[in-house]
């Protein structure tokens, strides 16, 4: 038959068409290894499939650690900057494609999880509008508190996942580039599951106002969140180092005061005030505070602080940074303990001896999870006086 | 606290509000816009010369859960089609060979391309202040990652399920060696991510995605079918469910800008130099994949670019630009010579250089000779006559000791780079419209093969200085560099890359290579 087809006809379904390839097939395979990217060390025991799709995919020549390229850019900036440099950076390595995602998320594991999160939270939403479970939930814990306060940390979210724009831009892995940007999606999709459930309480109790103009006056004038409010603007625009972006973001702020926020404030005091609404989204950005946690950690405790030739320099970096950042962080923490002034009190639930507890527990984990493993020295009770010295 | 009497009524009323209700993806979009506030230091940290509007809508309105939903659908279906019935009725083994080698480049450079994508709409999502925007350019962070792992999953496949692995294989390590890694790395990766945010954005958006990723990526899905390879469209259809959201970003920027004083003055030239610089390499390179890595061919690549190019993009999708003062671009003529030559031009050299590729090459065969010319006019009298006599030269036989790279030095038909767009040409021989210039700066001979790239240097000679594979390899012997950048397969010796598919044929070794004692010289360095 001839070379040319007519439009819709194909190789594997066309008899004579199928005759010609089979006779072009070699009768056995010409090469036998049949494992993608083969020279590639994997993690674990054997190349996972995860490994097979994302490494190497980053193009960088062999003068940025790692890369298996030569040579340079093809097209620069203006004026010459690369595309990729490694003055991009503070921090140094002998391979910026080490870093695996310990949950080895490639796209597809990735958004099965979302999209799982997804339908199980519409059953949810259903399952408690119908059940009339909002009639439990305090009025003023619902509409000063969820209304203005966990309205305003919306905005906190939304600039931290900002944040992640320049760093998904500048990094120099592929795995990381990948995390990064996932990352980033799990801050944007926090914020957005705060207006959602503004947004799904509006609905149910007719009056209670959606709109985002009180909760970002909240945000932008208010005295509770001014630390965290300047803190996040300035690791979102005010920082260019990738790296330490994500070491202020992840490994200080948000270990700490989002921390703080989320799991000791919104997601402990909640119940007490009838709300089992909060902790159902504030358990979903638990979750991706977790993954965040085993991301970041894989790539400075794993990559970055225990590389054999730059190891120590860069977890004096990381000193350096946390001392440039943790002062800010519990400034943050600080302003937020004048909403304690702002909820009907409850004894040893939201008075000092219980706040104080709340903040030993951030303090210790940070301490332990973070801080330890960088040698970092932890003055606990003096942060926590620092910090405690906000309750009005 | 007191609570409002209006509140306190409506949360009477909850007590005999029970239906059920839920919140949709859409009731919470509809306050993204609101997102964000004003502070002193907000600003972008990849500073462009237009200003980005601080309003501009998206049109897709996804939230990040949803978004996930939406593609979460979409990998079921395509993996369950890759996993389940194509790897049932052995699909891998029913490619033509021409077709499985094609795929070896096709996969992984559309990978590049992708994955330079996630850092360039990072900068966009950096660039635009309007949070819609950036909700539309982070969605398609998300999808770059997604066709990033899918145009991997191509290779994955067919290392695991097809008829040859190697190049498949190690494809991420091997690309570099040949001719046509620099020029892929120009368009697909530092094109969409080092310049002005906007003028990335054209090149990624107004151009790579909405001109040329129709013959990229839905052309070869009828080049693959006819050539009984049903993994590729089952994964590229899937991957350009995506593009239709990336073409409405590159559409929105132009909205988002239309109103600055600087479009009126610099968004022409950018688009146009985005153009250029696509075509460049995508128009010989597409071409040549498509005609000479089938067998069964599906119509002239002269034909699929007018329509797509020439017709559907430079006509149809410009002219509704047109109100926004986009114009198409002046090179466009010139591109359209291009169609119709050059993808011949570069499979000349692109065959004389096979050692150094990551995948098998063939010469036409009479039969593919008789189609040349009878789509391409004038086709037998310039290039067939060269590969009849490569071919009685025995060019695909190991034992011959020649290798075409050899006829072009014996006949001094020197090969030059064109430093902008990284493309080999050979001005003795090409029938396309490249001419060789040549610019001395600090020291350092540069060539090119056209007015638009010249150009283009001219004004910023410092954004184009990357070495190209003669200067790299000058002084060192073939087999050397090929075993040095690994092209070689798994028993050590054989090379990945053949001069031919023949499943019969002699496959080459680096010995057949050494034997030969080609050593690499610039040939600029004659000039």
């Amino acid at each position: 038959m001839g070379i040319q087809i007519e439009t819709g006809q194909r190789g594997l379904t066309d008899p004579e068409m199928q005759k010609v390839i089979a006779d072009a097939v070699p009768e056995q395979p010409l090469e036998s290894n049949r494992k993608m990217n083969y020279f590639v060390k994997p993690r674990g025991r054997r190349l996972s499939e995860y490994e097979i799709l994302c490494c190497y995919t980053q193009p960088t020549p062999d003068w940025i650690p790692g890369g298996l390229d030569w040579g340079d850019w093809t097209q620069k900036f203006h004026g010459g900057r690369p595309s990729w440099g490694n003055e991009t950076t503070e921090m140094h390595t002998t391979d910026w494609h080490k870093h695996r995602d310990p949950a080895k998320r490639w796209h597809a594991i990735y958004v099965k999880d979302k999209a799982e999160e997804w339908r199980y939270t519409q059953r949810f939403l259903k399952q408690f509008s119908a059940d009339g479970q909002i009639r439990t939930m305090d009025p003023v814990w619902r509409d000063e508190v969820l209304n203005d306060y966990l309205g305003a940390f919306c905005f906190n979210e939304y600039g931290l996942f900002n944040s992640h724009s320049s760093a998904s831009r500048d990094c120099l892995g592929d795995t990381l580039r990948m995390s990064i940007a996932m990352i980033g999606l799990d801050k944007v999709d926090n914020a957005q599951m705060i207006q959602l459930e503004r947004t799904f309480i509006a609905k149910l109790v007719p009056g209670f106002p959606e709109s985002t103009a009180e909760p970002k006056r909240e945000w932008t004038e208010g005295a509770i969140y001014k630390g965290a409010r300047e803190t996040v603007q300035d690791i979102w625009q005010a920082t260019y180092d990738w790296n330490e972006i994500l070491w202020a973001g992840h490994q200080v702020y948000d270990a700490i005061f989002g921390q703080f926020v989320r799991r000791e404030f919104f997601l402990r005091l909640s119940s007490y005030y009838g709300d089992n609404l909060t902790p159902f989204f504030i358990n979903q950005m638990q979750l991706y505070h977790s993954q965040t946690k085993g991301i970041t950690g894989d790539m400075f405790f794993h990559c970055l602080g225990d590389d054999a030739e730059f190891g120590d320099y860069n977890r004096r970096l990381m000193r350096a940074w946390t001392d440039k950042w943790l002062p800010r962080t519990v400034n943050a923490l600080k302003d937020f303990m004048g909403i304690f002034a702002k909820i009907p009190e409850i004894e040893h639930v939201t008075t000092r001896d219980a706040i104080e507890v709340a903040l030993t527990r951030v303090f210790d984990d940070w301490t332990e999870d973070y801080a330890d493993k960088i040698g970092y020295k932890v003055d606990k009770a003096a942060l926590i006086k620092t910090v405690l010295s906000g309750l009005k | 606290m007191a609570i409002s009497a209006a509140t306190k009524a409506a949360t009477d009323a909850l007590a005999v509000n029970r239906a059920p209700t839920s919140v949709s993806a859409q009731e919470v979009h509809r306050w993204l816009q609101s997102f964000t506030w004003d502070f002193d230091k907000n600003r972008s940290k990849y500073p462009t010369k237009y200003k980005m509007a601080n309003d501009t809508k998206e049109q897709f309105k996804l939230i990040a859960k949803e978004y996930a939903r939406m593609e979460s659908v979409k990998d079921e279906r395509q993996f369950g089609s890759l996993q389940d019935v194509l790897t049932r009725i052995d699909a891998g083994n029913k490619v033509h060979p021409k077709w499985n080698e094609t795929m070896k480049v096709i996969s992984n450079f559309l990978e590049v391309g992708e994955y330079n994508a996630i850092a360039a709409t990072g900068m966009l999502w950096d660039s635009a202040s309007a949070p819609e925007q950036k909700n539309g350019y982070l969605a398609q962070t998300l999808d770059e990652i997604r066709h990033t792992n899918q145009c991997g999953y191509v290779n994955y496949y067919f290392t695991k399920h097809g008829q040859d692995a190697a190049g498949h294989n190690d494809a991420r390590r091997t690309r570099t060696i040949g001719p046509l890694w620099k020029g892929m790395k120009r368009v697909f990766s530092d094109g969409f991510i080092s310049g002005d945010a906007v003028e990335c954005s054209i090149n990624l958006q107004l151009v790579g995605e909405a001109c040329f990723t129709n013959p990229l990526i839905v052309a070869v899905t009828e080049w693959a079918a006819a050539n009984g390879d049903e993994i590729t469209p089952t994964v590229f259809l899937s991957i350009e469910t995506d593009e239709l959201r990336h073409m409405a970003n590159g559409y929105q920027t132009i909205v988002s800008i239309a109103n600055d004083e600087a479009a009126s003055k610099y968004l022409n030239t950018d688009l146009n130099n985005a153009f250029w610089t696509q075509q460049k390499y995508f128009t010989p390179v597409l071409g040549m994949m498509f005609e000479y890595g089938s067998h069964f061919k599906v119509e002239p690549w002269v034909k699929t670019w007018n329509r797509w190019v020439y017709e559907d993009w430079g006509g149809i999708w410009i002219g509704r630009l047109g109100k926004y003062g986009v114009e198409s671009p002046a090179s466009l003529r010139d591109a359209k010579k291009d169609a119709y030559w050059a993808h011949h031009d570069l499979f000349l050299l692109a065959y004389a250089l096979w050692p150094t590729g990551f995948f098998r090459l063939t010469l036409p065969t009479a039969e593919e000779a008789d189609w040349f010319e009878e789509n391409y006019p004038g086709w037998h009298e310039h290039y067939g006559v060269i590969y009849e006599e490569w071919r009685k030269r025995g060019c695909e036989d190991p034992n011959s000791g020649f290798i075409p790279l050899m006829w072009f030095i014996e006949n001094n038909h020197p090969i030059y780079i064109d430093r902008v767009s990284q493309v080999p040409f050979c001005p003795d021989l090409c029938k396309g419209a490249s001419t060789l210039r040549v610019h001395e700066y600090n020291g350092k001979k540069n060539t090119f093969s056209d007015d638009w790239g010249e150009r283009m240097w001219l004004t910023e000679p410092e954004r184009y200085e990357c070495q190209n594979m003669f200067e790299q390899y000058a002084g060192r012997e073939l087999s050397e560099v090929i075993a040095e950048l690994h092209g070689v397969r798994s028993d050590g010796k054989t090379l990945i890359a053949q001069p031919h598919t023949d499943k019969d044929g002699k496959m080459w070794t680096l010995d057949d290579i050494k034997a030969l004692n080609c050593v690499f010289s610039d040939p600029v360095d004659a000039l």
